[in-house]
């Protein structure tokens, strides 16, 4: 066999290889120090608790509220339909699925927004896109849309309004009563009991031989 | 995780040390592959040798696949990989004006030092051309500023244009390059020449 026949022999069945398996999209470091400064200037991955109140009135399924705090915290108060990822356990294997996904906003929530920045810091920088943070975290929430307090003075339309959404938000999720000053109120009653984190594993593409 | 040097895996020194090595061995390799005699490259040109052609696509095609395999074993990150920018028209023209560089004078670049290194007196005529160039260029840069920036295409990939994955393309420019060296086997029977 001359050595042009072994050359082509050798390439065409590495390149059928490498044409025919799945490309390695795993880095493990994606954005560089000046990327991720300009992203968090910006500020691009808050979301404000009205959005994050019309989403879940409306029952969007494209959002998933993730709860960064503690699993005690989460158990005495959480947003409806969250599940529980503590910040010390957001690179475990089994959340994956739920912050590395396409297709669902995922909202990171703290007390403030110090601990649900710092989880998608992380999120961001193993390269993972759709999540974002509630601003102003569960303190801003209560203030805003379980409490919200009547604008005074002169006041513009789009202020009533949003004072309105708020009242009426406020009395769909359950709050009202509740004081802004509690960090962490008890579970109103009216709320919807606490998603599970579930332990759904996106099934790997099973391969045939 | 490559790329070794922008990973901060090998400083900098370490860097410009392996640079030197690597360029040795590419200087070795050229003088074994004949790429010395400017008869060799002209050959290209006249169809009498496809040594050039063979050899750089080989290389190309090597590379190619390594980087790929290397990307999918994780021990690279192609992102990290630097791709000089595409300026289109600077290409074109820069590559007309290799390309009779290179059939006049029967040399590119590298083979020229490699010839000046062996004690070969064109290729060392050749390096004063080059330089004559690369003055006539710095001091002129302000006539071909234009032309020279003009068409940045940043770093585009074939394989995006063409919305085919990396790996598939390269299956194709495999396929190619394969094609060729069998046309270039049989420029090579169709225009022989005895000595050179």
């Amino acid at each position: 066999m001359k050595p042009l026949h072994y050359l082509t022999l050798v390439l065409l069945i590495l390149a059928l290889v490498i044409a025919f398996v799945p490309q390695n999209t795993t880095r493990p470091y994606k954005l560089t120090a000046e990327q991720l400064l300009a992203e968090i200037r910006t500020g691009t991955q808050f979301v404000s608790p009205d959005e994050v109140a019309d989403k879940i009135i409306q029952k969007d399924p494209s959002i998933q509220l993730i709860d960064v705090r503690n699993p005690r915290e989460f158990e005495m108060f959480s947003l409806p339909g969250a599940v529980n990822i503590p910040l010390q356990d957001i690179l475990s294997e089994g959340n994956t699925d739920v912050l590395n996904q396409g297709t669902k906003m995922n909202i990171l929530y703290s007390n403030g927004s110090t601990e649900a920045n710092e989880a998608w810091l992380l999120t961001r920088q193993l390269g993972y896109q759709n999540n974002y943070v509630l601003q102003g975290g569960l303190n801003y929430w209560m203030e805003t849309i379980l409490s919200p307090s009547k604008p005074g003075g002169v006041i513009s339309n789009d202020e009533i309004a949003r004072y309105d959404f708020r009242k009426a938000a406020s009395m769909a999720l359950g709050g009202g009563d509740v004081h802004a000053s509690a960090a962490a109120p008890a579970a109103s009653s009216a709320a919807p009991k606490p998603g599970v984190v579930p332990v759904k594993k996106k099934k790997k593409a099973s391969g045939g031989c | 995780m490559g790329p070794l040097a922008v990973n901060d895996i090998i400083s900098s020194n370490t860097n410009f040390f392996l640079a030197f090595v690597i360029g040795i061995g590419f200087g070795f390799v050229l003088e074994q592959c004949g790429f010395s005699s400017s008869r060799k490259l002209a050959g290209l040109f006249y169809g009498y040798d496809m040594v050039v052609l063979k050899v750089f696509f080989t290389g190309g095609v090597t590379a190619m696949l390594g980087l790929l395999f290397f990307s999918l074993f994780g021990w690279v990150d192609l992102n990290l990989v630097y791709v000089n920018p595409t300026f289109l028209t600077s290409a074109i023209v820069g590559g007309l004006v290799m390309g009779f560089g290179f059939i006049m004078g029967g040399f590119c670049p590298g083979t020229s030092f490699c010839g000046a290194a062996i004690g070969k007196i064109d290729a060392m005529i050749f390096i004063v051309g080059l330089f004559i160039g690369v003055y006539f260029f710095a001091f002129g840069y302000p006539m071909f500023e234009t032309l020279y920036k003009s068409a940045n295409m940043g770093s585009p990939k074939i394989s995006t244009m063409l919305d085919l994955s990396d790996g598939v393309f390269a299956l194709i420019l495999v396929v190619v390059a394969l094609g060729m060296f069998y046309a270039a086997e049989w420029v090579e029977k169709k225009f022989p020449r005895e000595e050179y």
